[in-house]
């Protein structure tokens, strides 16, 4: 069959593009996708070494970084590594945090976009939606740095009102950063939720409001389970891309706290320890893909239905 | 060239992992012939059409075009020319584009190409229409250029999948004798796929019937017809009143054969089935509306029916009437228009009969569906 | 009933208008703060009206060099990523049934890994493959801009991927068949066919790809090396110091995505238009036809208004050149007004002095003076947070600058927000 299937690839795109595609898609695959991974999660098992004693006696595999995460420095007082898996819960945390904002946020317009009947304003507001998302990260972080900032105009707003008195600190309190990534991720809500909601039918709509049935009834027994691929597509990317994010936080976090990305971060640039900031990675890879496959078995989704 | 170029299937199989799409096909088309292949969808046509032009191997057996072997050939090193079922013409490409495109994958220059495109649109009357786009053009100039595309690359053979299937009706008819129009002038050998009895008798010179992968008989279109080889061509190639029943007796070419409901009835036996029928087998019998008739008392017995009108219509060349014979058999008689009114009143007795000769007896098979 | 759907149709209006507002609202004011003539990018406190922090833009070398990196990098990006993405899509199209499920979960995963775990595993892996080479540490395996295309090819391509998909599930392989069938070699049913029909995706593969690249922050922070993008300056900047510039930057870029929204928007309406009236797609690429070409085309108006609106915006800009005077004006107005205090202060202390010393310079003193009194302008303490330690080299360069406005430096303090970093970003930006 496979030997088959080979003959019959080659039959129906030639010699030349058949070669051409395989190499292509090797080249993605292999080299791009599947042994950079492989290499990372290698060098996270390695000893750090100044580059002369790679390949040394010294290079061996070793579980030290993965336990540095979890137990600290060997000198380190506590049972765990508080700090540093406080960061990573709290990045989770928030991540979920920030997915459920934006669903909460999206559905309303997704299903407005979705069942209304197109026309002009539509298609304006559709342009305005994709708008922002042409618009740089770090600048759409730094906007919402000048709206947030104490002289921003938010707390100009509130002083001039006399709602307060001293400016509010909304980076310290995390509000900005928030604020910042529910905003960069709103597209990729709105447009799975809105593409399977297109293709709902209005009239199971209208029948299901013949029948008497209330707006939340019809959309939790009509819209939300027939819109679900979409949800949970739009659900894992917000989330992968919210906890991975790294210049949101690093402009909008708050001093106190760090996302587990800027850990990272601080391991490869200022650490220079490439071997503990793989590990990180890995963790923070291994977690997240596990989260939303436990997240996709549970809504009974499955991957073809994301990125449509 | 003049001559054609024949296309000869030696006991080809094709098979989709266990699916058998086509069984031990023998067949031997003749240069400069148009042949149709003729069955039900997804009775494997299509398949063998494909493995004609070369779009997929055959599992077993041979294709030979011209007396060469194609195995290991692809569609762009055989001689033939397919026309495909949805014509796919290239919507990007100006009709003249479109025409000439086997002559510009060749490297021919623009006013080469430019040149025999005005040709061809001569020929299939659309002169001066090159320059529009194929979404500009209606569903029979459509096939015309699909067909003047096919020719463009001097196919030796040309293969047709169905061209005619997207066209209403009076166009479906005009456009039957404009290819064979065309095949008699250009000489090539046509290949023809359709489920369109109509289309295949009219216009070919031989037919293949297939069922489920099987071809059951090739013949002229009057043999395909009048003389059926098999219980599913009868049944499948126009309109037959069937009777079931065993075999009683055989004399002389003719079979009586006692059928289940009606009694015993004469038919002459089919060709292919002369020297198998056997008295005693379960057999089946075949006799067309149009060859049956009101009695004229003079019949003999055995080729006598009684029936009932359930009622009649006037179809125009035809009355049909619509009858019940003993223990509720059901059969359909034409009467050809001849001036007189013919329509019968339900409930009316009647006698019927026929000539045996055009009544055929077969061997029970499977039948199409009805 | 009735009161029911009034009551959901001015809740739809006041969420949507509340959505929008969060949507757009950063942006514009943004935008406004490019304006301000306040040296750190704010609203409200409004100063004046001024083109400057383009000039400072465009005469920023760290920015045009980013600039320049980002679109080397989009440049092979948008190659790598459209040629892959395409074979990626055609594979997906006819790979054997059984694997089709694991291949398109590779394919599809770069999207979801974070950025900042591609950029890792991309330099990790291609340092290793040079030292398994024996290259040196300058080879071309470490050069930033090779890593950084890779890695952003790595997830871009099924960007790309997904939208050749989109326009490979309406085309006809009947239509390369045909090509084959009619004498054409593959890679001529490819070209000739194949790629026309889905160049249209092509175009916004590449568009998209381009974008993805230029926008990109997690993956390439990792892998840039000596070849910062402008995504990668612009980080650097904001993070450690602020001035209004990076507003006129990105004025500059939702001006332009604007602009290209509208300018697509407008050319699929019309193409729309025109198909619905029956015209055949040859006879919608013929020319224009103003009076039409707004009927009932709500974003060609806008475009139009746009236009418009940019080209005054333009034109002003040019004209305004006299403008900082009006506002040097402005300011000496209440310079004036500061020096009246002052004055009526230093007579005082003269008043003072003269009891003490009776000494002859008076204006000497009181001239060095000014800089430093407590409370500088009526308003001065209430927006200051109280943490403005280094006030002196921002407004050094100002000073320099405008001379005889010795206010604007102390204006530009006093609404400087705090932030510490401000004070080292200023200084950058004069570099």
């Amino acid at each position: 069959m496979n030997k088959g299937f080979m003959q019959e690839y080659f039959r129906r795109n030639g010699q030349f593009m058949g070669w051409g595609l395989l190499i292509a898609v090797g080249f993605w695959v292999i080299v791009l996708i599947i042994l950079p991974q492989i290499s990372m999660l290698d060098f996270s098992f390695r000893n750090h070494l100044p580059p002369p004693e790679m390949g040394g006696p010294k290079d061996v595999y070793t579980l030290k970084n993965y336990q540095y995460l979890i137990f600290g420095a060997e000198n380190n007082p506590e049972a765990y590594n508080r700090v540093d898996l406080m960061v990573f819960v709290r990045t989770l945390i928030a991540a979920t945090c920030v997915t459920i904002l934006d669903l909460v946020l999206c559905y309303p317009i997704a299903y407005y976009l979705g069942q209304s009947k197109g026309g002009g304003f539509l298609r304006i507001l559709v342009l305005l939606l994709i708008i922002p998302y042409w618009i740089n990260e770090i600048l759409r972080a730094f906007a919402f740095r000048i709206i947030f900032g104490d002289s921003g105009v938010i707390n100009e707003f509130l002083l001039l009102f006399g709602i307060i008195d001293t400016p509010f600190d909304f980076i310290r309190e995390n509000v900005a950063l928030y604020a910042g990534l529910g905003y960069a991720y709103i597209l990729l809500m709105i447009f799975p939720i809105y593409n399977v909601i297109e293709s709902l039918d209005r009239n199971q709509i209208e029948a299901a409001r013949d029948m008497g049935a209330s707006w939340t009834m019809i959309h939790r027994r009509v819209v939300i389970p027939y819109a679900k691929p979409g949800i949970s597509s739009g659900c894992t990317m917000v989330f992968m891309l919210s906890a991975g994010a790294l210049a949101a936080p690093q402009i909008l976090g708050g001093p106190s706290s760090l996302w587990f990305t800027q850990l990272i971060y601080q391991w490869f640039n200022s650490g220079g320890n490439w071997p503990q900031g793989s590990a990180y990675a890995v963790v923070l890879l291994v977690v997240c893909i596990i989260i939303v496959l436990t997240v996709m078995r549970l809504f009974k989704v499955n991957m073809g239905d994301i990125g449509k | 060239m003049s001559a054609g170029v024949g296309v000869d299937l030696q006991n080809m199989w094709i098979k989709f992992g266990d699916f058998v799409a086509v069984r031990e096909a023998n067949v031997n088309i003749k240069g400069g012939e148009f042949f149709s292949f003729l069955g039900p969808s997804g009775c494997g046509k299509t398949t063998i059409l494909r493995a004609v032009s070369g779009f997929l191997d055959p599992s077993d057996g041979k294709i030979l075009i011209g007396g060469n072997d194609m195995a290991g050939k692809g569609p762009n090193e055989r001689p033939t020319a397919l026309i495909f079922q949805n014509l796919a013409l290239f919507p990007l490409m100006k009709i003249w584009e479109n025409i000439t495109f086997s002559m510009e994958v060749k490297g021919a220059g623009k006013a080469e190409r430019q040149k025999r495109a005005d040709e061809l649109l001569e020929m299939i009357a659309l002169p001066g229409q090159g320059d529009k786009l194929p979404s500009e053009l209606s569903g029979g100039q459509k096939q015309r250029v699909a067909i003047a595309r096919a020719l463009c690359a001097q196919p030796d053979v040309l293969l047709l999948d169905e061209p005619l299937s997207a066209l209403d009706l009076k166009l479906r008819q005009h456009m039957r004798t404009e290819l064979r129009a065309i095949q008699k002038q250009v000489g090539i050998t046509f290949i023809y796929i359709t489920h369109d009895q109509g289309e295949a008798l009219t216009m070919s010179d031989s037919v293949a019937v297939m069922k489920a992968g099987v071809i059951d008989q090739i013949a002229g279109g009057k043999a395909i017809y009048d003389d059926p080889s098999t219980a599913f061509v009868a049944s499948f190639v126009g309109e037959n009143n069937v009777f079931r029943g065993k075999v009683k007796s055989i004399s002389k070419g003719y079979a009586v054969i006692d059928t289940n409901r009606t009694g015993a009835l004469r038919a002459r036996m089919a060709t292919a089935v002369k020297d198998t029928l056997k008295p005693g087998d379960d057999a089946m019998m075949f006799i067309r509306p149009e060859a049956l008739n009101i009695s004229d008392k003079k019949a003999r017995s055995d080729t006598r029916i009684k029936a009932v009108v359930q009622h009649s219509e006037f179809e125009g060349q035809a009355y049909n009437v619509f009858l019940k014979g003993s223990e509720d058999k059901e059969m359909k008689m034409s009467l050809a228009n001849r001036g007189e009114t013919r329509l019968y009143d339900a409930g009316l007795p009647l006698i019927l009969d026929y000539d045996a000769d055009r009544a055929v007896a077969l061997p029970a098979g499977e039948l199409a569906s009805e | 009933m009735k009161t029911e759907s009034t009551l959901i149709r001015v809740g739809l209006a006041i969420y949507l208008l509340m959505f929008f507002t969060y949507l757009l609202g950063p942006l514009i004011l943004m935008g406004i703060t490019a304006f301000n003539s306040a040296s750190f990018p704010q609203v409200t406190p409004w100063e004046v009206l001024t083109f400057e922090w383009f000039h400072v833009l465009f005469n920023d070398k760290r920015i045009l060099n980013g600039l320049k990196n980002s679109f080397i990098v989009g440049f092979f990006t948008v190659i790598l990523s459209v040629a892959i993405g395409l074979a990626g899509a055609l594979m997906l199209t006819q790979i054997w049934p059984r694997i089709r499920a694991t291949y398109y979960t590779i394919i599809i995963a770069p999207i979801l890994i974070p950025g900042v775990v591609l950029g890792i595993s991309t330099l990790v892996f291609w340092d290793r493959i040079n030292v398994m080479l024996g290259f040196s540490d300058d080879s071309f395996l470490h050069n930033g801009i090779f890593l950084t295309v890779l890695g952003h090819s790595t997830f871009i391509s099924s960007y790309c991927m997904l939208v050749f998909v989109a326009r490979l599930q309406r085309y006809d392989v009947g239509l390369t068949e045909a090509a084959l069938d009619l004498g054409a070699t593959h890679v001529q049913a490819f070209r000739k066919i194949q790629l026309p029909f889905l160049m249209p995706a092509v175009g916004s593969a590449a568009v998209l790809a381009f974008l993805a690249s230029f926008e990109n922050y997690n993956t390439t922070t990792f892998t840039f090396q000596k070849y910062p993008t402008l995504t990668i300056e612009l980080a650097q900047k904001v993070r450690y110091g602020i001035n209004p510039s990076i507003s006129a930057l990105a004025f500059i870029i939702v001006c332009l995505t604007v602009f290209f929204a509208l300018v697509h928007e407008v050319r699929t309406r019309r193409a729309q238009l025109a198909i619905a009236n029956g015209a055949p797609v040859g006879a919608v690429k013929g020319g224009f036809e103003m009076p039409k070409f707004f009927a009932g085309n709500p974003a060609a108006a806008v475009l139009a208004l746009f236009i418009a609106g940019a080209v005054a915006t333009i034109a002003i800009s040019q004209v305004y050149d006299p403008e900082p005077a009006k506002a040097i004006l402005l300011k000496e107005k209440r310079a004036e007004q500061k020096k009246r205090i002052e004055a009526l202060q230093e007579r005082l202390r003269a008043k003072r002095l003269q009891k003490q010393f009776k000494g002859p310079d008076i204006f000497g003193s009181g001239q060095s003076k000014v800089p430093q009194p407590p409370s500088k302008t009526p308003f001065g303490n209430v927006f200051d947070p109280g943490n403005l330690g280094g006030t002196d080299p921002n407004a050094k360069p100002k000073d320099a600058k405008t001379p005889e406005s010795p206010g604007k430096g102390t204006f530009g303090d006093v609404f400087n927000p705090g932030s510490l970093e401000t004070t080292t970003g200023t200084g950058d930006d004069k570099q």
